[in-house]
């Protein structure tokens, strides 16, 4: 059913999988919440041209938790932004549950930000002038969920994440593990498809950051998001499905957890 | 594989939400909002003061009060542009994380607007009684309580609607600009704009 305010966007034509050299073997048939088809971003710096992206193909399957590693400046940033529809490729398509994501006008990104992405940030980026609860109540607020109901699901889920007793709390009145808990819960809010953190424990100490990641992992086990993270920390890449390297604007090397243990394994034993 | 279909119901600016996000962005930044209504309050009183000043036959005196009106409105112009361009523009971040989190390009413009012509609106109310009493004042000590033979109090409306125009029109103008770049920029860069 469409109304006026409706609009149905068809899913687009998929590129041809074997026509490009994907790394990863999600396998023929797997539901996928993100594919990328040589996203490319080049940044203009004064008369120098920078390449975050070089052509990054990656396809994330449906509920899956995947990490990203890389050095800084390997373009994991520019990477989860040009996903997360923050900013646009410079060439190459990106596909979000399906949809060409360069199709949409401004009014449907801002919708695709709200109701399908939910973003965690290393600086956290809590809305400084609003309370734990308000800021996890706002996009649920933009997504038109009617007042009451955005309240009741915004202190389940700060409860969720252990914020029960600070919900009317203001950021300046939490730590930064707290405001951290806050992004996730304002992330997970609207029930996105896809989880997008960057970084999300590098202003973090080590047992906060550990803590920080267990949560973000059984909130992907029980709403069944899908999360792609980046981080910097080996021991984060326990509790992932698949891990991606990074490097120079490339995707060097996708695995899945159980290989990379036998590798680690292998190199114990020599 | 099987295909899938967005259904995009257009997100729809609400304009309660939007009062709120102003009143509560003034209330947050208490401090801030003093000094820009202060500003814009004395903007307003002093253009309401000379205004109502009695009128002089003296030529040179006349043209004294232009060159004051002018100056006046010139100073209070740069003044509340300045103050409104560095309020928003310390804000970019902010704007940048509304807008991922599916905040539209209008309710992050209406909620400055709005923000602005609260501001505007307020400090021209105050500017009005503070610049209406002094005026009185001084005229009671000059002219005692004939007064108002003096002083110009014909057009008064149409005078102090000057002065709430001046307000809302430096304050809106003054953010309108600012406003309009950040809730265009692409969410990232908007929060990388924050200096």
């Amino acid at each position: 059913m469409s109304s006026l305010h409706t609009k149905t966007i068809p899913a687009s034509d998929m590129p041809d999988r074997p026509a490009f050299n994907w790394l990863d073997d999600t396998g023929e048939d797997a539901d996928l919440t993100v594919m990328t088809r040589d996203v490319t971003k080049i940044y203009q710096m004064g008369e120098e041209k920078i390449h975050a992206l070089g052509g990054v193909n990656i396809k994330i399957a449906t509920g899956e938790y995947i990490s990203i590693m890389g050095p800084s400046g390997s373009g994991k940033t520019t990477l989860f932004n040009v996903i997360g529809g923050l900013t646009k490729p410079t060439s190459g398509n990106v596909f979000i549950d399906e949809i060409d994501v360069a199709q949409l006008d401004a009014n449907e990104l801002a919708w695709l930000r709200c109701r399908k992405i939910g973003y965690i940030f290393q600086s956290y980026n809590i809305v400084k002038v609003l309370t734990a609860l308000e800021n996890v109540t706002l996009p649920m607020l933009f997504a038109g969920v009617p007042p009451d109901e955005a309240q009741d699901r915004a202190v389940y889920i700060l409860g969720r994440v252990g914020l029960g007793d600070r919900v009317l709390h203001t950021p300046k009145e939490l730590s930064g593990g707290q405001q951290q808990r806050v992004a996730i819960a304002r992330a997970f809010a609207n029930k996105p498809s896809i989880i997008l953190a960057d970084e999300p424990t590098a202003n973090l100490d080590l047992k906060t950051g550990e803590e920080i990641i267990e949560l973000m992992r059984e909130m992907n086990q029980e709403e069944g998001v899908t999360v792609v993270c980046s981080t910097h920390d080996h021991k984060m890449l326990n509790i992932s499905d698949r891990i991606a390297w990074m490097q120079d604007g490339l995707l060097k090397k996708i695995a899945k957890r159980d290989e990379v243990d036998i590798e680690i394994s292998q190199l114990a034993e020599k | 594989m099987a295909h899938k279909e967005w259904h995009i119901d257009r997100l729809k600016m609400k304009p309660g939400l939007v009062w709120q996000m102003a009143v509560n962005s003034l209330k947050v930044r208490i401090s801030r909002t003093t000094l820009t209504l202060l500003t814009i309050a004395t903007s307003s009183a002093f253009l309401i003061y000379l205004l109502t000043l009695p009128r002089s036959d003296d030529l040179a005196d006349q043209q004294t009060w232009y060159l004051m009106l002018g100056l006046s409105v010139l100073v209070s112009a740069a003044g509340v542009l300045n103050t409104m361009l560095m309020s928003v523009s310390q804000r970019y971040r902010e704007i940048g994380t509304m807008k991922c989190l599916g905040a539209l390009d209008k309710f992050v413009l209406f909620t400055v607007m709005v923000e602005s012509a609260i501001l505007g609106f307020v400090g021209a109310v105050i500017g009005v009684i503070v610049g209406l009493t002094i005026s009185i004042l001084l005229g009671l000590l000059e002219y005692g309580f004939s007064l108002f033979q003096y002083l110009q109090f014909d057009w008064i409306l149409l005078k102090i609607l000057a002065a709430f125009a001046l307000g809302i029109f430096l304050t809106t103008f003054g953010s309108s600009i600012p406003a309009v770049i950040a809730s265009r920029m692409p969410p990232m860069d908007a929060m990388r704009g924050e200096k």
